[in-house]
C-alpha cells in the first residue's frame, strides 16, 4: 500500500485547557477526497487548524507524506505542500484580489511560476478574474470563497484542506463553489474537506468520516453512510 | 504676511516634512506589522548621525557612502533590537499589555544604546559637515541650500521606494499580508520568525539615514535621537497609527505648522503652537488623520 498523504493518529488539541479534538485519527490517500461531517463545535475546524499548524496539538501524531509535522509551524507545514483554505477565507482585506492570489504563490519555488499560475487560476475562476483589481474586503461572500480557493491553487500542493466551503453562502454561490471543487477532484487533487452535513458533498466525497465530540465515530463511502438511516436521521440533516 | 514669508514657509515645510516623514515612516511600518510602538527608533537616528559624522568628518568620504553605511549599520542594529526586545515576547502578542510591554523593552534598549554612545563618543555635540555647498535663491532672501534639497529629495525617494517595495515585491507584499492577517500569511508560507526582525531592521535603516541628515542639520550626539523620537511619535499618532499615507501627510502637516509658527510668531512659540494644534486635532479626531481599524493596516 502506498503511503497516505495525510495520516493523523490519536490527535488531541483544543483551546486553553479544554480539548476539542480527543484522540482523533484519520488518513487521506493520494487522489482521495475525504469529507469530515459533524455538528458545529465538535472539532472539524480545530482538526484542520491543528493539521496545518495554526494550533499546537497537546498529543498525537500528524504525518504529511510520512513526515511528522505535529507541533511544527504553519509556514513549515505549508512548505511541505499543504494548502489550507481556512474558515472565514483568510483573505488579506486591504490587498487586491490579484495580490491575494500572488500571496498564494509566496514560496520561492512557486513565485517563479506565478504568472502562469495566475493565468491558470483565472481560467478556472473567471468570476475571480473579473474582480482582480478590487480590494478583497469589497467582495461578496461567494466571491471571497472562490478567491480563497483560487489562491489555494497558486502553488503545487500535496493536499488541500477546505473548511466548510458552503458556510454562509447563497445556494447559487454554493453550487459554483462545489462545481470548482468537483473540477479539482477531476484533476486528482487530494482534498480533506469538512462540512456540517451531507447536502453538498454527494458528487465529490470518496470517503466520509463522521466526527462527534472530537473523535471519528463512523467512516465509510458516501453511498454507504448516506443510506444508513441512523446516521442520516441522527446527525446529518437534509439530503 | 509677505510673499517672502510664504515662500519661506513652503521651503521649510518641504524640507522638515520630508525628513520628519523619513524618521516616522519606519515607526508606522513597525506598528502596522508588529503592533508595537518602537521606542528604539530614536537610537537609530542617533546611530545614523554618528555614522554620518564618522564617514563625512573623520574619514572625509562621500555623503552617499554615509547613507549606505548608515543604512547597513542601523539595519543590523534594528534587527538585533527586535531579536532581543520584541521577539521573545511575540508569543504574547495577543495579550492586552503587549503594546505597553514592548514599548518599555524597546525603550530599555534605546537607553542602553544612548549610554553606549556616551561611553564611546562622549557627551559633546559634533558637527556633521556635508560637502554639498551652495544653494538656490528661491525668492528674495529665501535660500534653499543644496544640502537640504538633497536631503529632502533622498527622503522622498526612500519613502516612495518603501511604497513600491510594499506594493510590488514578494517580501513587501508578505509584510502587508502579515499586517492584515497573521494566520493566513503563515498558511501562505510567510516565515514570520524572520519577517518580523527584518521589518524592524528595514524601518530602523530608514531612521538611520534620517539620522545622517538630521546630524547634518543639527549635531551628532548621544542625545541626537531624543527630539526625533518625540517628533516621530507625534507624526505617527497624528497621521493615524499604522497608516503609511497618513504618516506622510502628517509629517508635512507638522512641518507646515512648525514652519508657519516660526515665521509668524518666532522660534520660541513654534513648538507650543505645534503641540496646541496637535492637541486640538486629536481631541476632534482621536484616531488621527488616516487612522483605520486594527484589521485594516498598511
Amino acid at each position: 500500500m502506498s503511503t497516505p498523504i495525510l495520516a493523523v493518529s490519536d490527535l488531541w488539541a483544543g483551546y486553553g485547557d479544554t480539548p476539542v479534538i480527543r484522540g482523533l485519527g484519520v488518513t487521506v490517500e493520494p487522489g482521495e477526497v475525504a469529507v469530515i461531517i459533524g455538528p458545529n463545535g465538535h472539532g472539524k475546524t480545530t482538526l484542520l487548524r491543528t493539521v496545518s499548524g495554526l494550533l499546537k496539538p497537546t498529543r498525537g501524531e500528524v504525518l504529511l507524506d510520512g513526515q511528522p509535522t505535529a507541533g511544527r509551524t504553519p509556514e513549515y507545514i505549508s512548505g511541505l505542500g499543504l494548502v489550507h483554505v481556512p474558515q472565514g477565507d483568510g483573505l488579506f482585506a486591504e490587498m487586491t484580489v490579484e495580490e491575494n492570489l500572488l500571496m498564494g504563490a509566496f514560496p520561492a519555488s512557486s513565485w517563479r511560476g506565478r504568472r502562469r499560475a495566475l493565468a491558470r487560476a483565472y481560467e478556472l475562476f473567471p468570476g475571480v478574474r473579473d474582480r482582480s483589481g478590487q480590494r478583497a474586503r469589497t467582495l461578496s461572500g461567494g466571491e471571497r470563497r472562490l478567491t480563497a480557493l483560487a489562491r489555494g491553487l497558486m502553488r503545487q500542493s500535496r493536499i488541500m484542506l477546505i473548511d466548510e466551503p458552503s458556510l454562509g453562502l447563497a445556494p447559487v454561490a454554493i453550487d459554483t463553489v462545489y462545481g470548482v471543487i468537483g473540477e479539482l477532484k477531476s484533476a486528482s487533487t487530494t482534498i480533506l474537506l469538512v462540512e456540517e452535513n451531507f447536502t453538498h458533498v454527494g458528487g465529490i466525497a470518496d470517503t466520509v468520516h463522521i466526527v462527534e465530540m472530537g473523535v471519528i465515530v463512523r467512516s465509510g463511502s458516501f453511498d454507504e453512510l448516506s443510506r444508513d438511516p441512523t446516521v442520516v436521521g441522527t446527525y446529518l440533516g437534509s439530503l | 504676511m509677505s510673499a517672502t514669508d510664504i515662500v519661506g514657509i513652503a521651503v521649510t515645510t518641504f524640507i522638515l516634512g520630508s525628513i520628519y516623514g523619513l524618521v516616522a515612516i519606519g515607526m508606522t511600518l513597525i506598528y502596522g506589522t508588529l503592533r508595537i510602538l518602537d521606542m528604539s527608533q530614536g537610537s537609530m537616528v542617533m546611530a545614523g548621525s554618528f555614522v554620518g559624522w564618522g564617514v563625512l568628518v573623520i574619514a572625509g568620504w562621500n555623503p552617499i557612502v554615509a547613507i549606505l553605511l548608515a543604512f547597513a549599520a542601523t539595519f543590523v542594529l534594528g534587527t538585533f533590537t527586535q531579536l532581543v526586545s520584541v521577539q521573545p515576547l511575540m508569543k504574547r502578542r495577543n495579550a492586552i499589555d503587549f503594546e505597553m510591554i514592548t514599548f518599555i523593552t524597546t525603550f530599555a534598549v534605546a537607553i542602553v544604546f544612548t549610554n553606549v554612545a556616551l561611553e564611546i563618543f562622549g557627551p559633546q555635540q559634533r558637527n556633521v559637515t556635508f560637502v554639498i555647498a551652495g544653494g538656490i535663491n528661491v525668492y528674495h532672501g529665501v535660500n534653499l541650500p543644496y544640502q537640504s534639497l538633497a536631503m529632502a529629495v533622498v527622503s522622498i525617494v526612500l519613502m516612495a521606494g518603501l511604497g513600491v517595495f510594499l506594493a510590488r515585491t514578494r517580501w513587501g507584499m508578505a509584510i502587508r499580508a502579515v499586517a492584515q492577517d497573521l494566520d493566513a500569511a503563515r498558511l501562505m508560507g510567510v516565515p514570520v520568525g524572520k519577517l518580523y526582525p527584518l521589518t524592524m531592521g528595514l524601518a530602523s535603516a530608514l531612521a538611520g539615514i534620517a539620522g545622517v541628515f538630521l546630524g547634518g542639520l543639527f549635531f551628532a550626539s548621544p542625545q541626537a535621537g531624543d527630539q526625533p523620537l518625540l517628533i516621530a511619535l507625534i507624526v505617527v499618532i497624528f497621521g493615524g497609527l499604522g497608516s503609511l499615507p497618513g504618516t506622510v501627510y502628517a509629517a508635512y502637516a507638522i512641518g507646515f505648522i512648525q514652519a508657519t509658527a516660526e515665521v509668524l510668531v518666532g522660534t520660541t512659540w513654534a513648538l507650543p503652537i505645534l503641540y496646541g494644534v496637535i492637541l486640538l486635532v486629536l481631541i476632534i479626531r482621536p484616531q488621527g488623520l488616516m487612522g483605520k481599524p486594527s484589521e485594516a493596516r498598511l
